[in-house]
């Protein structure tokens, strides 16, 4: 028989010994969220981090795929440090348990919790409360788990001195992606050597092509050679869905990079085999910027500026024809080149004999295949050349790297003789032919030809 | 002789008590002092135990003089293949009364005692291996019909002889599942040879000293087994228990129902026929609760039951042809399940 105050100086142990017990616990649990918030943080940080390094060192398309990657790891691995979290929540028994562990008790506290509120705990209950308020120094709190921030911190720690180094990398990694203007000697690139592809919205070469009329229609015929032979119905579609995705990458890239879409540089493109008339075809960086003039090489381009990855993007779609364009990531959607055939005419001045025809990729849906070359049965029919005949520019999308394939260990490309040959004087310069408004009468017939 | 405990005894009056008995024991048993340990575990958890032993490793001994140092009654039975149950329950004998006349009077068998040695109990039939069944589970005999109640403390230690197999009949299962533990003597290793030979060849006898007056004695022992009952197992004791008896069933067993939260161990499922019955599991608490007094402790704890699983649970575990041919035993399979359930945390 138990007296009353024995009862209460019991309950007092007990209560004494559960107190301690959910002191353990809190810690605990207290360990857990912060293993689900650091995790977390870290988790999104460095993913973060490393989208908007991506965003700077990435094409595209890599861009996308990676931070596509990058989600589902993140997600993944949001939800693991959750579901760990959650798995170390402990509850009073559980916290007893470890406990138990770790001070060695024996099942004490395990016992002691289980059976706190039990009617029937046996003539030991008495002895089992004081045995164990013996120890209780052996299993305060602090002793049980002396941590008191999760170890989760030091992944926190580690995403953000990623974070830290993400924007000085971006950088390092941003510069020689922009064409400088500071000239090394020239680069000359024979035409066949050229690789080219659609245009990347999002590449941040950001150069602008120009050229004559005979050069542009060169690469507008290497582009649509390249476009034809990796093309038919189902590549049409994957290259639409391809560029849809560099597009939104690319659109996602300028947002982070905060890069203008007006940044792009023009690149210009000459006609080796212009004989004298170094004014034309001038490969220049932009059209106010032609400074060097070279001897002209048959069939090659020259290009002013250092470029170990020589990329010309030229837009797709004519620009006048696609009033809706969106300007490309990294300001380089609407790179293209710019033919500038009118320098043929010496009548003409600079203004006058360009030739712009600027394709959009985005609108012209038009993947590779037909890349600006007009060709696309369905953009066959836009307004017409705002420009005056002899005066119409155009720009292509594409994007060209120079392989040195025939000039290996030459340093430079074959250079043909030249050869001049005067127009008789019945003759006259040719004159590029004006695009003219289509009657509509007409358009039905033009299209089935260019379908065929 | 000394007064060990009042008559409530605590938590240290029994580890003390259990000390007492084992050092008694120990001046007479060199060695085993596991064996001991198994033995008075099963006598104060209110069991039978199955001694195993090879000859002359002194099972008999051991029972003797653990009767001797607990001052109760004791006899024993040498098992034979004539033995017949009416030589252990008794029988009833005409005898003549003061007036002449004869009438049937019940004579006790030698099961009538505190503490009953079963010698060789596998050379008897099995008809009269059973008749020790209703003793040592219900503390009674039927003789003719009448049942007569047997005195508590009961305690049965039989003693198998693993070899000179010819001639002997294996305990049937339900018989053997009513041992609370088997108890296995080895060989004595070189020390304890040498030290037996000293004792037992020698002028001087080991003097047993009792530990309770005889007439107090069940009472005491009664008492203490009561004590055992009185630990406390926590919940989750008690599943680690069962999960430890599941996990001895062969997953294939047409016996074994809601197999998906039992642990299973391809070792079990390879050479175990049939598992442990659920007397395996009270036996692994009871036998834990010894434990834990003997550790100061009115609680079970994990290790407790790990500590008695080999003595609770391997002679409850049938293996096959497979296991025999290739040399595992109970013992292997036992610890083998106690890795996979620790490791499981099911």
């Amino acid at each position: 028989m138990s007296f009353p105050s024995q009862d209460k100086r019991a309950d007092e142990k007990l209560r004494q010994i559960i107190g301690r017990v959910g002191s353990v616990r809190v810690r605990l649990n207290s360990l857990a969220i912060q293993h689900a918030i650091f995790y977390t943080l870290a988790i999104a940080i460095a993913g973060g981090a490393a989208v908007f390094a991506g965003a700077y060192v990435l094409t595209p398309l890599v861009f996308l795929v990676g931070s596509a990657a990058l989600l589902v790891i993140a997600v993944i691995g949001i939800a693991g440090a959750i579901g760990a979290a959650w798995r170390m929540r402990a509850s009073a028994a559980r916290a007893a348990a470890i406990a138990d562990d770790r001070a060695e008790l024996k099942g004490r506290l395990s016992t002691i919790v289980a059976l706190a509120h039990s009617e029937n705990r046996g003539s030991l209950w008495a002895y089992l409360v004081e045995d164990t308020l013996g120890r209780e120094d052996e299993f305060a709190a602090a002793r049980i788990e002396r941590r008191r921030v999760s170890r989760g911190i030091y992944p926190l720690a580690g995403a953000l001195v990623l974070a830290a180094l993400a924007y000085p990398i971006s950088k390092i990694k941003h510069a020689p992606q922009i064409i400088s203007g500071s000239g090394q000697d020239d680069l000359t690139v024979d035409l066949d050597d050229l690789h080219l592809r659609p245009a990347d919205p999002g590449d941040e070469s950001g150069m602008q092509v120009t050229a004559d009329a005979a050069t542009m229609r060169r690469l507008q015929d290497k582009l649509a050679r390249e476009g034809a032979a990796g093309g038919d119905a189902a590549g049409n579609s994957l290259n639409q869905l391809m560029n849809r995705a560099r597009d939104m990458a690319g659109n996602l890239q300028n947002k982070l990079t905060g890069q203008p879409a007006a940044s792009r540089q023009r690149l210009n493109l000459r006609l080796a085999d212009a004989g004298g008339d170094q004014d034309r075809n001038e490969i220049h960086r932009a059209p106010d910027q032609q400074k060097n003039r070279h001897s002209d090489v048959a069939g090659q381009f020259k290009q002013d500026q250092p470029k170990s990855k020589a990329e010309l993007d030229l837009p797709q779609a004519d620009d006048s024809r696609q009033p809706n364009s969106q300007p490309s990531p990294g300001g380089t959607g609407e790179a293209g080149v710019e033919s500038n055939a009118g320098k043929d005419n010496p009548n003409q001045d600079d203004s006058a004999t360009d030739r712009s025809i600027q394709q959009s990729g985005e609108n012209s849906n038009n993947g590779g295949e037909a890349h600006g070359i007009g060709a696309d049965p369905d953009s066959l029919f836009g307004a017409p050349a705002a420009s005056k005949l002899g005066n119409e520019g155009f720009e292509i999308a594409i994007e060209a790297r120079p392989v040195d394939h025939g000039a290996k260990g030459a340093g430079h490309a074959y250079v043909p003789p030249k050869v001049r040959t005067p127009l008789s004087l019945n003759q006259e310069p040719d004159e590029p032919v004006a695009r003219a408004a289509v009657p509509a009468e007409d358009r039905t017939t033009i299209k089935r030809v260019f379908e065929r | 002789m000394s007064d060990v405990q009042a008559e409530t005894p605590t938590v240290a009056d029994f580890a003390r008590t259990f000390r007492r008995i084992q050092a008694e024991i120990h001046k007479m048993i060199i060695g085993h002092e596991q064996a001991v340990e198994e033995l008075l575990s099963a006598l104060f958890a209110g069991g039978h135990v199955l001694i195993e032993g090879v000859p002359g490793t002194g099972k008999t001994t051991l029972v003797k003089t653990l009767g001797l140092a607990l001052n109760l009654s004791f006899n024993r039975i040498q098992f034979t293949v004539d033995l017949m149950p009416a030589d252990i329950t008794g029988t009833r004998v005409i005898l003549s009364g003061e007036d002449g006349r004869r009438e049937f009077t019940f004579q006790p068998g030698p099961a009538f005692c505190h503490i009953l040695l079963g010698d060789e109990i596998n050379r008897a039939t099995p008809k009269t291996q059973s008749a020790l069944l209703e003793a040592m589970a219900e503390l009674q005999v039927t003789v003719s019909g009448t049942t007569y109640r047997l005195k508590p403390p009961y305690f049965v230690m039989a003693t198998l002889n693993p070899i000179e197999m010819e001639g002997t009949y294996p305990l049937p299962e339900a018989q053997l599942d009513r041992f609370l533990f088997k108890v296995r003597l080895n060989y004595p290793d070189e020390g304890e040879l040498t030290r037996i030979i000293a004792s037992t060849t020698g002028p001087d006898d080991a003097g047993i000293e009792p530990i309770f007056h005889a007439a107090e004695a069940p009472e005491r022992i009664e008492a203490l087994k009561r004590l055992v009952r009185e630990v406390m197992a926590a919940p989750a004791m008690e599943i680690y228990a069962a999960r430890l008896v599941r996990a001895t069933q062969p997953q294939n067993s047409r016996f074994v129902t809601d197999e998906a939260r039992a642990v299973h161990d391809e070792m079990v499922n390879r050479y175990v026929m049939f598992g442990s019955s659920p007397r395996g599991a009270q036996a692994l608490i009871l036998g834990a609760k010894v434990r834990a007094l003997l550790d100061g402790r009115a609680n079970i704890a994990r290790e407790d039951i790990e500590q008695v699983a080999v003595a609770a649970l391997a002679h409850r575990i049938m293996l096959n042809y497979a296991a025999l041919s290739d040399g595992i035993d109970a013992a292997h399979i036992v610890e083998r399940v106690i890795k996979s359930v620790r490791a499981a945390k099911v």
